[in-house]
């Protein structure tokens, strides 16, 4: 039981860290979204898997569900910026983003 | 069976990644969304399982496919080619530290038993009722937040009928 | 009733857009004004007989109807309601004159009070996972409230704001996920019970690395804070005013502190890492301020040195310590967001924030230039304002905890907050007044009645420090106090 929490955790690190290299490392600011998916999708299987093995699945559940909903308002947040962003832009190259300083 | 559910949600979001045509990317993160809902079924959580499939693998495909249709014919953004090379690299060396790192954790997290009782929808309306309210929150959040980023322009607005402009501001 | 303090402002969100299309202006502004009063005067009143003796957790109703919602009010939570009541009640009177020229004055207030209902409703819950959903929804509102003017500067602002908080969410979140994988619980206390019986040492530190990472990015600690200069100043004032008055201060210090403090206990490592933390992000946030020319980010890189104060001041510990750090949170929030509204009135009556441009506005702005210069002296230190007692008290503090090197820099950094304040003042306000604002007139009425508001309080606090630490900070300082002790009390939760 506990064993195959740990292969599903090693994927959930996988998984982060993959998101992780898109966002260091992509230029197009719809793909750093899509690392950002690919992390939720992650933490979603931490979480359910975290319930399976604990036999709290529907506890687990309820909370999955609950970052999906989350995500889905983040998600849109965040595709309404880009589409914003690109009317001024007319890119979605994120290295045109360098007006402020950071 | 689940390992090779698992992989297959790893490769379709690392095509998801790599890919240079964003519409495909965004068709491999909708793959990589089922493979995860049938990872959730394997592992008995049915509604986790049907609420990926059709919130993430359904609404935010079609989110992302509209934003992506709306800013088309702007160029492409040239990745850098270095990818190919880096890539490979990187997972390479993420594989081999979580493999050691997992693999010292082997059976070294001790089991406890749950105290799980009552369907799913009593649990959700029982004991996680707070979190409903803040998933209403987060919806309310998002659609406040996408009315004021396509609001219509209204700044030297009509709006002066309304009576309640107190403000001193002058140009 | 605690449940007010989420749904007040959670349904007033959601008609608000309705209701903007009957009024443009004026219910609005009313009905947000008069919400925020109702829930300080909740706060300060209502709230206050219930942690007599401890925290509590009460049932929340719905229209008389008892809901499954548990909700968690103790000294600490109680502060942090009471601040961000005033902190939002300040920001909203002054936001009605000053957001008559940014339009959808109904949308941006809907936006404004999401995010004041998800600041409480983290506040309020005792669970982590609950933490975590309410801080999306203060997180949401904040992005949308960045990019709300909707230009270039805004957008990008907020684009980068929004990458870094996701992934700070997600770090937060994965935590979470492990914890409740080795302890089968997220509550506090079944988390807080579960590590004790489980001893998993490992386990634990890769947990308070993400949470570190998630909540320091939230907080603006130093090796996290890029997102914080260009979110900051890009965002409208009162936003301004907002996020570095109260939200980093919820969602990144508030929610680190409840969970090391309250729930897994503070170890040696811990306060190794706060402190060094906080020290750097004094320095690095103080220096890079006194380089700023553009007043807002001046006043953005301030809030990271300040920000550095109160997590140091949490990181040592010790009862003065968490007692002090409440203190310098509290009055940063007051003077901060005091300095933000005042650079807002300057931006808006002479279309400039460059501090080169500026020069003798006191001449035509004096209430904002003596408002300014109260804040600009009390969070720099400047005795008898309360600035003064907070630092104070950190600084004793580490002496106590014979931290003598650390008290040392504490001091320097306090002499350069002074330096850029100085420098600030007499850059905008005093000197020869520039020629192209002759015509400058003073603020409106209702942003002046925001920042005198704001800076009357900097002195009464300052002058009645002890009334204040008696009655608001020492319940919250007890809570910290006893650690893991509280959310063990809270078991059956």
């Amino acid at each position: 039981m506990n064993n195959l929490w740990i292969l599903n955790m090693g994927f959930v690190a996988l998984l982060v860290g993959i998101g992780l290299y898109c966002l260091l490392t992509m230029k197009n600011t719809v793909k750093l979204l899509i690392g950002i998916e690919i992390i939720a999708k992650g933490v979603t299987l931490a979480l359910v898997a975290s319930g399976y093995a604990r036999e709290n699945l529907m506890v687990a559940q309820s909370l999955a569900i609950t970052v999906i909903v989350v995500d889905v308002a983040v998600i849109a947040t965040a595709l309404a910026l880009i589409i914003n962003i690109n009317r001024h832009t007319k890119s979605l190259d994120v290295r045109k983003l360098t007006k402020l300083k950071g | 069976m689940h390992l090779f559910l698992l992989i297959g949600l790893l490769a379709f979001s690392i095509l998801a990644i790599l890919s240079r045509d964003l519409l495909k990317s965004a068709i491999s993160l909708a793959v990589a969304s089922i493979f995860l809902a049938l990872v959730f079924f394997r592992m008995n959580a049915v509604y986790a399982g049907v609420f990926e499939l059709s919130v993430v693998a359904g609404l935010i495909t079609v989110l992302f496919i509209t934003a992506i249709t709306l800013t088309r014919g702007d160029g492409d953004v040239a990745e850098s080619r270095g990818h190919r090379i880096v890539f490979p690299l990187f997972f390479l060396a993420l594989a081999v530290v979580d493999l050691l790192v997992m693999k010292k954790l082997l059976g070294q997290i001790p089991a406890i038993q749950g105290s799980e009782s009552g369907t799913f929808s009593q649990v959700l309306w029982n004991q996680r009722t707070f979190d409903l309210v803040g998933q209403v929150g987060a919806i309310s959040a998002g659609v406040l937040a996408v009315l004021a980023l396509f609001r219509r322009d209204d700044r030297h607005g009509n709006a002066a009928s309304d009576g309640g402009d107190t403000g001193g501001r002058h140009e | 009733m605690l449940f007010l303090f989420i749904i007040v402002p959670l349904v007033l969100a959601g008609l608000l857009p309705l209701l903007g299309k009957v009024s443009k202006r004026l219910l609005p502004d009313l009905l947000a004004s008069a919400a925020m009063l109702f829930l300080l005067v909740l706060a300060v009143f209502s709230a206050r007989p219930l942690i007599a003796d401890g925290g509590i957790i009460q049932q929340a109703f719905w229209f008389g109807a008892p809901l499954n919602i548990r909700l968690l009010l103790d000294g600490f939570s109680l502060f942090m309601l009471f601040t961000i009541s005033l902190v939002s009640f300040a920001v909203t009177i002054y936001s009605i004159n000053y957001m008559e020229h940014y339009g959808a004055k109904a949308n941006y207030y809907a936006l404004l009070l999401a995010m004041i209902a998800g600041m409480n409703g983290l506040v309020l819950s005792g669970d982590l996972f609950t933490l975590y959903v309410f801080l999306e929804v203060a997180a949401i509102a904040s992005y949308a409230l960045v990019a709300f003017g909707r230009g270039h500067d805004e957008l990008e602002a907020s684009f980068k704001y929004l990458m870094l908080s996701a992934v700070a969410s997600a770090f937060v979140l994965l935590s979470i996920a492990v914890i409740f994988g080795v302890t089968g619980g997220v509550s506090f206390g079944a988390v807080a019970q579960g590590l004790k019986t489980l001893n998993i040492k490992y386990v634990v530190g890769f947990c308070s690395g993400l949470f570190l990472a998630g909540f320091g990015l939230k907080a603006a600690l130093v090796p996290f804070h890029s997102w914080l200069p260009d979110a900051h100043p890009s965002a409208p004032a009162p936003i301004s005013a907002m996020l570095s008055g109260v939200l980093i201060k919820v969602s990144g210090v508030y929610a680190m502190t409840r969970i090391f403090l309250g729930v897994f206990g503070l170890t040696p490592a811990l306060t190794t890492v706060l402190t060094v933390m906080g020290i750097v992000s004094i320095f690095v946030g103080a220096l890079a301020a006194l380089g700023q020319n553009d007043i807002k980010r001046m006043l953005a890189y301030s809030s990271i040195s300040q920000i550095g104060y109160v997590v140091l001041a949490f990181g040592i510990g010790t009862p003065l310590g968490i007692l002090a750090g409440l203190f310098h949170l509290f009055n940063h929030a007051l003077f901060k967001s005091l300095l933000f509204l005042n650079a807002g009135a300057v931006e808006q009556s002479t279309g400039t924030r460059s501090l080169d441009k500026m020069g003798g506005l006191a001449k035509v702005m004096p209430l904002t230039a003596v408002t300014s210069a109260i804040g600009s002296l009390a969070i720099a230190g400047v005795p008898p304002l309360n600035g003064f007692w907070s630092k104070l008290l950190i600084i004793i503090a580490l002496v106590q905890a014979k931290m003598h090197v650390l008290a040392a820099l504490a001091v320097l950094g306090s002499v350069i907050t002074l330096w850029y304040y100085l420098v600030l003042q007499h850059q905008a306000f005093f000197g020869k007044l520039n020629e192209a604002w002759q015509g400058v007139k003073e603020a409106p009425f209702w942003m002046s009645a925001a920042t005198v508001l704001l800076a009357l309080l900097c002195i009464v606090t300052g002058l009645a420090f002890p009334f204040v630490i008696q009655s608001w900070l020492q319940p919250a300082a007890d809570v910290l106090g006893k650690g893991v002790g509280v959310a063990l009390n809270f078991i059956g939760f």
